[in-house]
């Protein structure tokens, strides 16, 4: 590709374009200093404009029902009505929500943990057959539109009589594949001397994944971890369809049952901001003390060649 | 550790038993979930497409092709089709591009990088179903702040998701809201492997902006590339949220998806048939979009 960019430079390069002091040098650093002006501006708006949501959520949640409804809108609260968070807090067991949501996302992450570091071990440094196919099937279910196995899913969970159960969400999302990719990517990294060298001390496979693998790509797990907990804690649809009873509904379905119930008598908008900020400010406030884990793990999968 | 000579007291064939019996039992909590809740039900799927159950009676008939041969005479299931598509198309070609862009930008010398990063990325951290309320709040035809704004710079209120044309756009728009800044942290890194000293060759050069972009960035990015966009358009094929909580599919079937049709088919009217047929449909359609992508990537996709 080189070569292409070489070809088209010819073009380009019979402008004499000096960057001294001539009257078309100014002219540059003018242009350079107009670009990093006009990029910073860009970006700002861009920034303002994507937690925009967020900031008219607090601020509504913030508003008597008269001035959220009133025309122009207003964009500052003027008397904040904090009384909204405790009011839309007692009108709905949110903190029983908030529990469901934190303690299966929790149990889920643990298991990732265990299933991935024992199958990313297997994969990367045990010798078998079906090593390599087995891989390939694991990474191929990535590609897969989960939803198609809703249906039957659901079906495999009544037989066992898991419909409407803690275990039931924990034990149909007990694998992540993603974690399985990330933990083999940092699995093979690890130095074979160090293996080698515990085996030769009468190591087994056992100690040597949670004594030398485990400590050494902490980093990884602390990643995949913080990534699933938040999508397990976002998770709607799946649930949705297995959980039946008010006290296990997860924190999602709970805020959609509350929406449509403030919704039934004109729209409560004040309220339902409340409800939703409840929802959302943990995660945000997770995000913002870890968000160099998040932004490294996920770009971190982007690096899959071919 | 492969190819290791014996421990003493050991034949190499004990070595290897407890090997396979140690991979063995390292698989097994792994792939005993992912065989009950993946790959069976992948196969179980194929099965009940051809049954005509209703999840309740404990008999059914085998009905074989005919669930699809209704959904492939029924003009409805066209425009949920062509639901899907619009979709798809209109939330990931911004999402890709919009995050090229904006990782072009950061990349190039930015105030606050970190800062811009973190906030940009925060849409997906967020929970779709809290923020998709917020944003039939931001949207409503009457009181919401778009139509403020619209009508502010003198153009006319529009009726959103009320109207079967608007409805699209609105699910659409929080769908880019949320991966915008997450394409954009692909791009950051795929940008930053790209090694400075072809950029100042470039500049040494006098090449300009636009063929720097064309002939160097985008062919090195073009993993990243290929990446989102088969990654985003399976995301796009299974997104609900947004859809159950704005528009139920609604006004009139305007935003009524594939996956939307699925979970309608099999929990509302619980047909179980019917819906794992459409299971099957969705399925081939992420599998044709994939090839494609990955058959003209053949042709554009440079991997360094």
């Amino acid at each position: 590709m080189s070569n292409k960019a070489e070809k088209s430079q010819e073009n380009i390069a019979a402008k004499p374009e000096k960057t001294e002091h001539t009257r078309s040098g100014r002219w540059t650093i003018w242009k350079k200093k107009l670009g990093k002006i006009s990029s910073n501006l860009f970006i700002i708006l861009m920034s303002f404009i994507l937690i925009f949501p967020f900031l008219w959520m607090f601020a509504s949640a913030l508003m008597t029902q008269e001035e959220i409804a009133s025309y122009p809108p207003s964009f500052i609260p003027e008397a904040p009505q904090w009384g909204n968070f405790l009011e839309a807090w007692m009108s709905a067991p949110f903190s029983r929500y908030i529990f469901n949501s934190f303690f299966t996302a929790s149990a889920i992450v643990i298991l990732h943990i265990i299933t991935t570091a024992l199958f990313a071990y297997a994969i990367t440094q045990l010798e078998f057959k079906l090593r390599k196919p087995l891989f390939v099937i694991v990474m191929a279910t990535y590609m897969l539109p989960v939803p198609v196995t809703y249906v039957p899913s659901y079906i495999v969970l009544s037989w066992v009589g898991w419909i409407d159960t803690y275990q039931g969400i924990i034990a149909s999302n007990a694998v992540s594949v993603f974690a399985i990719f990330l933990a083999r990517q940092s699995f093979l990294q690890v130095p074979n001397e160090l293996v080698d060298a515990a085996r030769v001390d009468g190591a087994s496979h056992w100690t040597i994944l949670w004594k030398v693998f485990f400590p050494l790509t902490k980093p990884i797990f602390i990643t995949f971890g913080l990534i699933n907990f938040v999508l397990m804690y976002n998770n709607y649809l799946w649930p949705l369809l297995i959980i039946r009873s008010e006290r296990l509904y997860l924190i999602t379905i709970g805020l959609r049952q509350f929406f449509i119930e403030q919704g039934a008598y004109g729209v409560n908008w004040p309220l339902i901001m409340a409800a939703s900020t409840i929802v959302v400010l943990p995660l945000l406030i997770l995000f913002f003390i870890t968000q160099k884990w998040f932004i490294k793990g996920v770009g971190g999968t982007g690096g899959i060649k071919g | 550790m492969n190819g290791q000579s014996p421990e003493k007291g050991e034949s190499i064939w004990d070595k290897m038993k407890s090997e396979k019996m140690t991979a063995f039992f390292f698989c097994l909590p792994a792939l005993i979930p992912l065989s009950v809740f993946w790959i069976f039900p992948m196969v179980f799927a194929l099965y009940l497409s051809l049954t005509n159950w209703d999840l309740m009676m404990p008999v059914y008939d085998v009905v074989g092709a005919e669930n699809y041969i209704r959904l492939f005479q029924d003009p409805e299931f066209y425009r949920t089709l062509w639901n899907t598509l619009y979709f798809t198309v209109g939330s990931v070609l911004p999402a890709v591009l919009g995050g090229l862009v904006l990782a072009i930008i950061i990349k190039g010398k930015v105030i606050g990088k970190t800062v811009h990063q973190t906030l940009l990325f925060s849409p997906w951290v967020t929970p779709l179903v809290a923020m998709a309320i917020v944003f039939s709040w931001i949207f409503d035809p009457d009181t919401g702040l778009i139509n403020y704004l619209l009508q502010l710079i003198n153009l006319p209120a529009l009726p959103w998701y009320a109207s079967s044309d608007w409805a699209m756009p609105v699910v659409i728009s929080v769908s880019v809201w949320r991966t915008l800044g997450w394409s954009m942290v692909f791009y950051i890194v795929a940008l930053d492997r790209i090694p400075e000293s072809i950029y100042e060759q470039a500049e040494i050069d006098g090449v300009n902006f636009w063929t720097r972009f064309r002939y160097i960035t985008l062919p090195l990015v073009s993993p990243t590339t290929l990446f989102l966009s088969v990654v985003l358009t399976i995301q796009a094929l299974r997104a609900f949220d947004q859809i159950d909580i704005i528009t139920q599919g609604g006004p009139a079937g305007a935003t009524r998806t594939l996956l939307y049709h699925y979970y309608q088919a099999a929990f509302e009217r619980f047909n179980a048939g019917e819906a794992a047929a459409i299971g099957i449909i969705i399925l081939t359609i992420a599998g044709l979009f994939a090839l494609a992508q990955f058959l003209i990537s053949k042709k554009y996709v440079h991997y360094q």
